[in-house]
């Protein structure tokens, strides 16, 4: 069992995680990792859409967690990269459907046959968020540079903490024409506010929402700087010192990082 | 509960009526796609229309409401302090900066959604019917504990949905738990039109044809609003922008005023077959 068992959560919705954990997936799938995410989404399951593996679907994590079937029955075999596997959540079943302990259960036997574990947490800070975070020994948190966003990271980032799991940061859906013009928090303003190591800073693109809808991960387009952004994502993962992409710009939100710090 | 006038019994004429206000609950399933920034809005349309309105932001632990409004400082008492009577409702309620008749009662920050007691949530929000014309619930994310508090205390519901495929299976899935009990209405949230006519988002009648519900209106996607939210100045206070106005629109429809619903580009994008297909086997 000497796989990594990584979470990717924000608290708040809508910030990127599935799109994360799909990505940066794939990345380490092409850089010849084993890897198998698990959707921890119960109820409202969006992984295998983002991936395009919605068809082939036939049991999921409850079903696993239940004993109606083995773990390597209910893992789908992404058929563009040879080593990515994913393991569905149920759709029609409640967080509550699975425990703590089969959870964690369920992320130990994926980690005997995987370099990486990556699981989708859902949204919120309840039992699904519960049960994601004690799967895992440590953790990515996604926010993207909004004021909200940021003060649901702060809660989540409390309470990993709290759990003694080290925890690095991505920065999503950044606009840096925005930073510049002083309409959105920069990197260092969130990175202040959270006081978490850098893990990454990922440009918004609308391409995103395209690739989304059509169940292909945007690391697989030749064309997108995304690529190479999650390239570098994963080489940090690894332990590589790469460089970060200076997306510069001076945030003035006195009034936001005021209130973030105290509350 | 506690501070508020009592019911009107019949034992006293009814020279006032008991206001029954419309307690509606703002749910999507999944996060991200604007319930917060609806609520304020839709808050500050109504109020600016003359109604008594009152929001209450349910995502106890994430609270994001009063931000987007602009009050984060102007917190005291939130709804665990009212619901387990630490605090009366009148000390609890926080006026809006910007309009009239608008209240907030916010989410307690460092408490879990699982203290809050569904019988105490729906009498509290029983009792602000009296005293108000709209009691607005901004849901939590997901599909949870803090989800079914906020649904239970309501019972009207709107669903935000965007134009993207994630989206609308959750929205799918919220609409059917909801049950019966509701007729949901639609907001679609944060459609980009030059994005539809290239086919590369769903369009309205793509997200539509799937969650076939009435539509009380379209918000397109605007960096305004990542502003204006930053800022805690909901774009409703500004009526003369496009989104602002949109915004008084689905108020008026809310509020029941016979207001064509605008609609951006129609045709159905090649993307809806993928969806179709893939709610289609979900619902079996």
């Amino acid at each position: 069992m000497n796989a990594r068992k990584i979470v990717v959560t924000s608290g708040k919705g809508g910030v990127g995680k599935t799109t994360t954990t799909a990505n940066l997936g794939a990345t380490l799938a092409k850089r010849g990792k084993r890897v198998i995410l698990i959707d921890a989404d119960i109820g409202l399951r969006n992984l295998d859409l983002v991936l395009g593996l919605e068809k082939r679907i036939v049991f999921d994590l409850v079903e696993v967690a239940e004993g109606r079937c083995q773990l390597r029955q209910a893992l789908i075999k992404d058929k563009r990269f040879e080593s990515l596997s994913i393991l569905p959540a149920a759709q029609t079943r409640e967080k509550d459907a699975i425990t703590e302990a089969q959870f964690i259960a369920i992320v130990d036997r994926a980690a005997d046959q995987a370099d990486y574990v990556l699981i989708d947490c859902p949204a919120g800070i309840e039992t699904g968020f519960r049960n994601a975070v004690a799967g895992a020994a440590e953790a990515i948190v996604v926010t993207t540079p909004e004021v909200s966003a940021i003060r649901d990271a702060d809660r989540v980032v409390g309470k990993i903490a709290a759990a003694g799991k080290p925890m690095r940061l991505i920065v999503n859906r950044l606009r840096p024409d925005m930073v510049r013009s002083g309409d959105m928090l920069s990197v260092d303003d969130v990175c202040d506010v959270l006081s978490v190591e850098l893990l990454g800073i990922v440009p918004d693109d609308e391409e995103v929402i395209d690739t989304t809808n059509r169940g292909e991960p945007i690391v697989l387009s030749e064309a997108s700087r995304l690529r190479g952004i999650y390239d570098k994502i994963a080489r940090r993962l690894e332990g590589e010192l790469v460089p970060f992409t200076s997306f510069d710009g001076q945030g003035f939100f006195g009034r936001i990082i005021d209130a973030l710090k105290a509350g | 509960m506690h501070q508020v006038e009592p019911i009107a019994t019949e034992s006293e004429p009814t020279t006032a009526a008991v206001k029954r206000g419309r307690a509606i609950v703002l749910t999507s399933g999944k996060g991200g796609v604007g319930k917060t920034t609806t609520t304020a809005n839709l808050g500050t349309a109504l109020a600016n229309r003359g109604a008594s309105v009152v929001m209450i932001d349910a995502d106890v632990g994430l609270r994001n409401l009063d931000i987007v409004l602009g009050l984060e400082s102007r917190v005291k008492h939130h709804l665990l302090d009212v619901l387990e009577e630490r605090a009366t409702l009148d000390d609890a309620l926080i006026p809006d900066k910007h309009t009239e008749q608008l209240f907030l009662l916010a989410a307690a920050q460092s408490r879990e959604k699982d203290e809050v007691d569904t019988e105490k949530m729906q009498a509290l929000v029983s009792s602000l019917r009296e005293r108000f014309d709209y009691v607005l619930i901004d849901c939590p994310a997901g599909i949870e504990l803090g989800f079914k508090n906020a649904v239970a205390a309501a019972d009207e519901a709107i669903v935000i949905c965007t134009p993207e495929v994630a989206a609308v299976r959750d929205v799918d899935r919220v609409v059917g738990l909801l049950g019966n009990r509701f007729r949901p209405q639609l907001v679609i949230n944060r459609l980009r039109p030059a994005l539809v006519k290239k086919g590369k988002m769903l369009s309205v009648e793509d997200v539509n044809a799937i969650l076939r519900l009435p539509l009380l209106g379209v918000i397109a996607d605007e960096p305004e609003i990542i502003v204006t939210t930053n800022r805690g100045e909901p774009l409703a206070l500004r009526k003369e922008t496009a989104t602002g106005a949109a915004y008084h629109a689905i108020a008026a429809r809310v509020a029941g005023d016979d207001v064509p619903a605008p609609m951006p580009p129609a045709a159905k994008t090649s993307l809806l077959e993928r969806i179709g297909s893939l709610l289609g086997r979900n619902r079996a």
